[in-house]
């Protein structure tokens, strides 16, 4: 994990850069300053994040390949789609989340084989499949972004504006903060039970798909039509994930509580200082995301608060988890009711995102089944 | 009360009651919980404040009891967590120092006090070292003092947030309505009969009102919609409204509403033209006006009112949305209330394509209210809209806002428009025309069968038929069938009823068409179909409600743009809030406090190394045993 000055990092980099150049003096006439600032600030987060994480270079590196092909394939014209055969079956939008949702699935099954047989081989295989899912799931997105803009140039928007977008995103994100997780502590066995989650995410997603037509590119409504969008969205789903992640880590721990699964699970101690670690995470990012959630309703609605469902519902969460963190930091509190905690709060966090648009009326006019 | 535990009973407070409130629709009409609830829960939740939770004084009051509990545990907190801070805790002994989790003795014979200093300055350490009087050397170091301050940062940042929030929450109002001082207006009367216990001067620091402005329209004051009624603000300027926009993307949906806005100033006259639109909100004279949504100012519309079921000729109406006109029909008076024009409808229609909707037009609503006040409501389309590959008119009614509308289709001639049916109806009603046609029918269908048949009679009966089809359409056929004719007969003799009607509709067209050959209304390729969706038409007209067909011409539109006026001081404080909590969030999550200890006896060749931190987690033992291993390596 650790190459950080490497010529590998200072060539991404540079590609960054280049990227990012490329995008400004191509596209700059359609992006305001705030756009403008989000491209260059992102230059600095995916350096930041290619400095540490050697993989996250080939990921990156890889999904653009991918959008850059489907971009050259496609000339422009988006019904060559129904006529090429890699447009058609591999690197159309649809087609590549199509593949993404078949992989996790199968990742899933690997590594549960993974966690008896133990071998390095079904571990590698498990792994390799979240990344080639993952990989093909964020270039099915990029993909998506540019097909919108074929529509017609007053629709296109980036795909993360609607439920069917944002649950492709959900397991992207989840996915990268596993991966991560997994080079880090070094272990691959606990993506038996996160990948559950993911999945759970998928099969959502292929039934809103077929039943609801969902995955159809829509124009977006005035309020969404904001750069907030583009950081506060993301960022609560960087929260979402982790607590999601929280959650599963959390189950394995109980297991293991339990004195089942002892000799194939990663001991009691690692499991729930990775709890810890991923709450933390995502409470910063939820944070962040519910500030700016507020400051982006100030600018639509005319208030920074306006005690409209989903804001409430990020509250709670907030309030949810800050109480976690206080009886781990200040009580000094461990073990299975924290565990417990950490699980009813994904409920918590799964009514936030879902039950709201599902049960609940307000403001927040996207995502609705 | 600066407990934990007092604190985290506040927030499961705010917590539940968040909930309720989520649960429970707020801030709707009373009228609509009433019917939901009936009166007797009604009464309790209005009592408890449940229809508004977030601005009921209990709520607020726990939110007053959460800040000040906070601030004490910041009052107390703070002095120990700033001296920790700059303390080195440099009087430690030695037994304190080996009671530590990692401790190490390490074999150290040649002793370079600068070069360790070197060391631990690099892994960002800050050091200090004393010499005790028996030349013992002790040296301290520490990082991540930050995380301390981390808490003094989190928590300050709840109180400011907190504060902000509650300077916009109205507290101000609150306390002048609970003494008596002002008062929510309940009714709906005009603005100028407003008595000044509803008003809020311009003084008021903090408010959320919303302007409803027709083009060309210019107001000096706002509403703040507040529990069952509503207060009247006065603003500090005039805001006019020059024009309002929207524009929709090629799918027809929505893309933008804008709106031009004049503004004046009380205070020194001068006037400022300003666009806004969702998301781009501006601020004049510290008052910040957004778009919030838009509805008809008032549209004028030309109408044609034509009887379905008499020949008299249509009559013109000009009238304008929210106007109402009276009419009188059959020595009835009643009333047209217009209630709203929409250019764009949205639909999805087309059952062919899969979620394709489509723009289908402008459509108006009115209500035709009868002498004793009941009334129907209909909901018309004006361009036709396309059904199984044919074109009809549209035209919907319900007679209370609970259902759904349900529509009489009246099929479009072949140039698109409504005249080929209103000839057509014309036609139907004459009953010379019907008489001529059906004899024109007997006398040249098959000779075999007119001879079998008695002509006359037939033509009797045909005539009777056409009559009681003109009274009530297919339904007063089937009703007369029930009645007169012996029930293993019935469906035989519907069938045949059915064909001479269509027979007859037909040809009345077609001779209308020999009798004018210039007319163009009727080039259908499949002309039985047109004249059978007629028939169905005039027939579903008996379940209209009224005979009345409203047609509209033409339209002016015109608009009216919602606005919503804040003035919000509050907000800084809460942004400035968001910030500090976001930076505490940081310190107390991701910066590590460690403290360290070198103790080298005098004459020792061992040193004790002792590291501790006041979180512990497992990234730690893998940084002591870091360290230990660098300070190993001075050995050599
Ligand atoms: C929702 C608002 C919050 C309230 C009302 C609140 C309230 C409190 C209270 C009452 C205490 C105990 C003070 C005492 O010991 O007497 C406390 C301690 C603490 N809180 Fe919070 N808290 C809130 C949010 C947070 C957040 C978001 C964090 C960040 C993770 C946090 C971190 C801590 C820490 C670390 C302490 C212990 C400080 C120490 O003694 O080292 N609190 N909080």
């Amino acid at each position: 994990m650790k190459d950080q000055f490497s010529f590998y990092s200072k060539f991404f980099i540079g590609l960054l850069i280049v990227l990012a150049g490329y995008a400004l003096t191509q596209f700059h006439q359609y992006m305001d300053g705030y756009e403008i600032s989000i491209l260059i600030g992102s230059v600095f987060v995916f350096s930041w994040l290619g400095f540490y994480w050697t993989n996250f270079k080939n990921f990156f590196i890889a999904i653009f390949l991918l959008a850059f092909l489907s971009i050259f394939l496609y000339q422009g014209n988006l019904s060559i789609a129904e006529e090429n055969f890699f447009l058609k079956y591999f690197l159309s939008s649809q087609s590549a989340i199509m593949w993404m949702s078949t992989l996790y699935p199968l990742s899933l099954i690997i590594y549960w084989i993974h966690l008896f047989n133990s071998q390095a081989f079904t571990g590698k295989l498990a792994s390799n499949l979240v990344w080639i899912a993952t990989t093909l799931g964020t270039s099915g997105l990029l993909i998506r972004w540019y097909e919108s803009y074929l529509i017609s140039v007053d629709i296109g928007h980036i795909p993360i504006s609607n439920l069917y977008e944002v649950f492709v995103l959900f397991c992207l994100i989840t996915s990268l903060i596993y991966i991560y997780y997994e080079e880090k502590i070094e272990t691959k066995k606990l993506g038996s039970f996160i990948m559950i989650i993911i999945n759970i995410a998928v099969g959502f997603l292929l039934w809103y798909s077929f039943a609801k037509g969902a995955h159809e590119i829509q124009p977006l409504v005035p309020a969404l039509q904001s750069y907030w969008m583009k950081i506060h969205v993301p960022a609560n789903f960087i929260g979402y994930g982790s607590f999601a992640i929280a959650a599963m880590v959390s189950m394995a721990y109980l297991i293991v509580d339990k004195g089942w699964l002892t000799q194939y699970l990663p001991n009691k101690d690692v499991l729930e200082d990775m709890t810890y670690r991923v709450i933390a995470i995502g409470f910063l990012f939820f944070t962040i995301a519910t500030i700016l959630g507020a400051v982006w309703a100030a600018e639509a609605w005319g208030g920074y608060w306006s005690w409209d469902p989903k804001e409430t519902w990020a509250l709670i969460v907030w309030l949810n988890y800050a109480a976690w963190l206080h009886l781990r930091l200040i009580k000094g509190l461990r073990g299975s009711l924290l565990a417990w905690w950490s699980i009813i709060g994904l409920f918590i966090t799964a009514f936030c995102f879902l039950g709201v648009n599902l049960f609940l009326s307000g403001l927040h006019s996207y995502g609705e089944l | 009360m600066s407990s934990m535990r007092f604190s985290i009973t506040m927030l499961s407070f705010v917590g539940i009651a968040s909930i309720i409130g989520t649960i429970l629709k707020q801030n709707q009409p009373y009228e609509s919980y009433m019917v939901k609830f009936g009166q007797f829960w009604f009464d309790i939740f209005k009592q408890l404040d449940l229809f508004n939770v977030y601005q009921a004084i209990w709520f607020l009051t726990i939110l007053i009891f959460l800040i000040a509990s906070t601030s004490l545990c910041v009052i107390r907190n703070s002095p120990g967590i700033l001296k920790e801070y700059k303390k080195f805790q440099d009087q430690i002994r030695e037994t304190s120092l080996r009671s530590f989790k990692h401790c190490y003795e390490i074999h150290l014979p040649s002793f370079n006090k600068l070069e360790l200093i070197a060391l631990l300055e690099k892994s960002n350490f800050k050091v200090r070292e004393k010499i005790n009087a028996s030349g013992d050397i002790l040296i301290v170091a520490k990082k991540g003092s930050f995380q301390k301050l981390g808490y003094i940062f989190t928590h300050l940042a709840i109180i400011v947030i907190s504060l902000g929030g509650l300077l916009d929450g109205n507290l101000i109002l609150k306390t002048q309505e609970l003494l008596g001082y002002k008062e929510i207006q309940i009714q709906d009367i005009p603005l100028s009969q407003i008595p000044n216990k509803s008003r809020l001067n311009q003084g008021n620091f903090s408010y959320r009102a919303n302007v409803l402005l027709s083009e060309g329209e210019k107001q000096e004051v706002a509403i703040i919609p507040s529990k069952d009624g509503y207060l009247v603000q006065e603003l500090p300027f005039s805001v006019g409204l020059k024009n309002f926009h929207i524009e929709h993307y090629s799918t027809g949906q929505p893309k933008s509403f804008e709106s031009d806005l004049i503004l004046t100033s009380k205070k020194t006259g001068k006037t400022t033209e300003q666009k806004i639109s969702v998301n781009k909100p501006y601020t004049y004279e510290g008052v910040t006006i957004y778009q919030s949504d838009f509805q008809d100012g008032g549209t004028k519309l030309n109408i044609m009112v034509t009887d379905l079921h008499s020949d008299d000729a249509p009559q013109p109406l000009k009238s304008e949305v929210f106007k109402s006109n009276a009419i009188s029909y059959l020595d009835k008076a009643l009333s047209l209330e217009f209630e709203d024009f929409r250019l764009f409808n949205i639909l999805d229609i087309d059952n062919s394509q899969k979620k394709k909707s489509r723009n289908v037009g402008p459509n108006f609503t009115y209500k035709i209210r009868n002498e004793s006040g009941q009334a129907n409501e209909y909901q018309a389309y004006q361009m036709p809209m396309k059904l199984d590959g044919r074109y009809f008119f549209m035209s919907g009614m319900r007679e209370t806002p609970q259902e759904d509308f349900r529509f009489l289709k009246i099929p479009a001639d072949s140039e698109g428009s409504l005249e080929g049916f209103m000839i057509f109806k014309q036609l139907l009603l004459n009953k010379k025309k019907i008489e001529s046609t059906i004899k024109k029918i007997i006398l040249t269908s098959e000779p075999s069968k007119s001879k079998e048949l008695n002509a006359n009679n037939l033509e009797l009966s045909a005539l009777k038929l056409f009559d009681t089809f003109q009274k009530g359409g297919y339904n007063a056929v089937a009703f007369s069938i029930d009645k007169n004719i012996p029930s293993k007969n019935q469906e035989a003799a519907a069938n045949a009823y059915i064909k001479i009607i269509h027979l007859v509709a037909n040809q009345l067209l077609i001779d209308y068409q020999a009798e004018k050959p210039l007319n163009r209304l009727f080039d259908f390729k499949d002309l039985p179909l047109f004249s059978q969706d007629a028939l169905n038409a005039y027939s579903d007209s008996f379940f209209y409600g009224t005979s009345l067909f409203l047609e509209l011409k033409d339209f002016e539109h015109v608009q009216a743009s919602g606005l919503q006026l804040t003035k919000s001081p509050g907000q800084f404080w809460v942004y400035l809030g968001s910030m500090m909590l976001v930076i505490g969030i940081f310190c107390m999550i991701y910066i590590q406090e460690v403290r360290l200890w070198v103790l080298k006896k005098k004459g020792r060749k061992n040193i004790l190394l002792s590291i501790t931190t006041n979180r512990h987690h497992l990234a730690f033992d893998k940084f002591a045993a870091d360290i230990k291993s660098k300070i190993n390596l001075l050995k050599t």
